[in-house]
């Protein structure tokens, strides 16, 4: 094994036996902190398994730790990818650690001044604005354009000798309503400059800074991209991931029930057993259920207008659904709805299936009529519903004639097992949105604008 | 078996019975036996996770107790259970002439147990391999028992009290991902992730394992199935027994090259269903396959 003596774990210098132990687990416990900022659950008895580990290996061997660490802190494939760049910035060289603390202090220094140059503009009356530190480096991060307009507009209320002071309430929700709009649009570029809360200790702050650059470029963290985002040359990996989340969510629903106490079916081995203590004669009697059908599942994706973005992660949660499943029934709907499944069950590849739907359907990019498309799943295809069948609905609820979607959405609820929504508007949205309030009173919604928000539905699913 | 355990053991066993792996591999094995920690290993079926266990058992020269997880798996199937029949018998036969309370002692005694592999694995005299294979296909209720069982080694029965292990197993716990563990089981375990294997990996599992394949044929071999691996669209990924399998049906066809047409003919080798074999046909086909193995360039 190569040698690499210029790393030392997260700053101290070392050797095999000289380390003092404190050092070691000070810095051991800085590098789970530092794993927990993003969002990896280490228990304290895997922290002493971690230091019990590093007496096993040695702490020269950059390689031999990095697999103690990994084999006693991390216990999710999805995890290693953050892993490998935590280890990397925190038992950087000490050029590189100098170089990661430079770009944090260039960074804070530009957010301060970003937050000067926003507390100079929003005043009213010679007051400072209540902005938050977020809302002030929207400001900064704003196009010139922008920038001057807001400027027009707040020169133009200061010159308003007849606006008092009660005024201020109004003036700040405009101006936060305005932040909150630009916010949205440019969340990805914000994402990466809004400051994240301090891990208390600067020196990590700047590391796990490195780390989050890194993902920003090359190595994304795909479960945390918003899925329209997601590169065509990622594609493959989101792929894999939705397969193998659909995966999951059939195996939760198809798990089935074995012992029970309605009378069904004899369990003659239990019976036996339990009545040991009677002598042998049978006495109580014990019963197991048959087992359950596995459910029908039925599928429906919106495909209309504003679901577009989404049509690339909609068609694989439909070839990943088909792909691990085979008695599923698929329909994507726009101000119709159409039966997709026979495309989906020919085993062609991904592409050939895509390019054949998108050829033969007329439904993309329509407007949304979920009122309509859910009457004609129930009138047209009524034989699909039955008691054991769960419907997966994929769409951003946003609909024309939402009342009458509600309608036909309890008549189906009613007709089947289950509906699982899985709703592609990020979560943030669903407090301002009519429909998602009132289909998630009759549905189990599920946030799904990124694949980690689909995984931690499923797990919840999956219980 | 009481071998010293050292990272420089493992290597030389693993590489003895033509196990072969990376540092990761070891060092991880190493930990989980120097912690006395259950290793958990989780990965894409066909990467060697079950072969692992059947080495470790080999290195250490003693039993491989294997439990397999499926749906519907309960403590009957893998502590224990009474030998009903057997103890219906005694009754029978011991009905005049004993004791109520002697015959109830002798009926639940070792005699009458059934013992199931974790059982076994705690009352064998010596340390043996534990291998608990796919674990995610269980319940979640069988789960939360079989960490309760890894912590502490031992079981209560309640008619004859707490068995404890003389020697803590080495176990080995494997994991397709089907399902999420739960944190309770993983915080229990060493963790391992199995990955398929570089090219260059695979090149020496196929001269440990196919030595008569020539070089060439092996390289060619290696870089097929990565590039095959490699593709979104097949689904059931070619697991390194695959590999060896086609490498073995190659040499017994004395040849020394990857050949299109041969590749054609093999195919049900290292894909075992219709829809990748289709997939493979319409989107890669033996020529190309054999383009890219040879020229080794992949997109």
């Amino acid at each position: 094994m190569k040698k690499n003596s210029g790393v030392s774990p997260g700053g101290g210098a070392g050797s095999d036996r000289g380390i003092l132990p404190s050092l070691i687990e000070v810095n051991v416990l800085r590098f789970a902190r530092l794993l927990r900022s993003g969002g990896i659950k280490i228990s304290s008895s895997e922290l002493i398994d971690a230091l019990n580990a590093l007496t096993k290996v040695s702490l020269l061997e950059k390689n031999e730790l990095k697999i103690a660490l990994q084999a006693t802190l991390i216990k999710r494939a999805s995890d290693l990818s953050f892993f490998n760049k935590s280890f990397e910035a925190f038992f950087a060289s000490p050029e590189i650690r100098l170089e990661q603390q430079k770009k944090y202090h260039f960074k804070q220094e530009n957010l301060a001044r970003d937050k000067k140059e926003a507390e100079q503009v929003f005043t009213f009356r010679g007051e400072k604005l209540d902005l938050t530190d977020e809302e002030k480096i929207v400001y900064a991060s704003l196009p010139d354009k922008e920038k001057c307009r807001m400027q027009d507009f707040l020169s133009m209320t200061e010159g308003r000798g007849t606006l008092d002071k009660s005024f201020r309430p109004f003036l700040e929700s405009i101006v936060k309503g305005r932040l909150s709009f630009w916010y949205k649009n440019m969340a990805k570029e914000l994402d990466e400059k809004l400051p994240r809360p301090s891990l208390g200790d600067r020196e990590l702050d700047a590391i796990r800074d490195a780390v989050e650059a890194g993902f920003g470029s090359g190595g994304r963290d795909l479960l945390h991209e918003d899925m329209h985002k997601i590169a065509r040359e990622d594609l493959p990996r989101a792929m894999e991931l939705i397969r193998r989340m659909a995966r999951l969510l059939v195996n939760k629903i198809s798990r089935r029930y074995r012992y029970s106490k309605k009378r069904k079916k004899l369990d003659i081995r239990r019976t036996i057993r339990d009545n040991l203590q009677y002598g042998g004669a049978l006495f109580k009697l014990r019963y197991k259920s048959r087992r359950q059908q596995k459910p029908q599942l039925v599928l429906i994706c919106d495909v209309s207008g504003s679901m577009i973005r989404y049509t690339s992660f909609v068609l694989q949660f439909i070839y990943g659904l088909n792909s691990v499943v085979q008695q599923i029934e698929s329909f994507i709907f726009s101000d119709r709805l159409e039966k997709v499944t026979a495309h989906f069950q020919r085993g062609k590849s991904f592409e050939a299936t895509i390019s054949e739907l998108v050829a033969g359907s007329a439904s993309w990019g329509g407007g949304t009529y979920l009122h309509r498309s859910l009457a004609s799943l129930i009138n047209r295809y009524g034989q699909e519903l039955k008691k054991n069948t769960i419907v997966i609905i994929v769409s951003d609820t946003k609909t024309v004639r939402h009342r009458d979607a509600v309608q036909e959405l309890s008549k189906l609820k009613s007709k089947v097992k289950e509906i699982i929504w899985f709703n592609t508007l990020p979560r943030q949205e669903w407090e301002d949105s009519v429909t998602v309030k009132t289909f998630s009173q009759i549905v189990e919604m599920h946030p799904c604008n990124t694949l980690s928000d689909l995984q931690k539905a499923l797990y919840k699913l999956t219980g | 078996m009481n071998k010293a355990i050292s990272a420089d053991f493992l290597r030389k066993k693993f590489k003895e019975m033509g196990y072969i792996c990376g540092e990761e591999v070891i060092i991880t094995t190493y930990l989980a036996l120097c912690l006395k920690k259950p290793i958990l290993i989780e990965g894409p079926p066909g990467v060697g996770k079950t072969e692992m266990a059947k080495v470790l058992a080999g290195a250490f020269e003693t039993e491989l107790i294997r439990l397999q997880g499926y749906e519907g798996l309960d403590e009957n199937k893998a502590l224990y259970e009474w030998n009903y029949q057997r103890q219906l018998l005694q009754i029978q036969i011991s009905k005049e002439n004993r004791q109520p309370k002697e015959l109830e002692e002798d009926l639940f005694s070792f005699a009458y147990l059934l013992e199931r592999p974790l059982l076994k694995a705690i009352r064998t005299p010596y340390r043996v391999v534990l291998l608990i294979d796919e674990v995610d296909k269980c319940d979640e209720e069988f789960e939360a028992f079989l960490f309760e069982v890894l912590s502490d080694f031992q079981v209560s029965i309640p008619e004859l009290g707490t068995i404890k292990a003389k020697h803590i197993p080495i176990v080995v716990l494997t994991s397709n991902s089907e399902r999420e563990l739960s944190d309770g089981l993983k915080r229990r375990c060493v963790y391992l992730y199995l990955d398929f294997p570089s090219i260059e990996r695979e090149v020496e599992i196929i001269k440990a394992k196919v030595p008569q394949a020539g070089e060439k044929l092996t390289l060619e071999i290696a870089r097929a199935i990565n590039y095959i691996r490699s593709n979104p669209d097949i689904k059931k990924k070619p697991s390194i027994a695959e590999t060896i399998d086609w490498a073995r049906s190659l040499v017994a066809l004395n040849s020394d090259r990857l050949q299109g047409s041969l590749v054609e003919a093999t195919l049900n080798i290292f894909l075992k269903s219709q829809t990748d074999q289709l997939t493979f046909r319409e989107q890669i086909g033996g020529e190309e396959l054999v383009q890219k193995a040879r020229m080794g360039v992949f997109k």
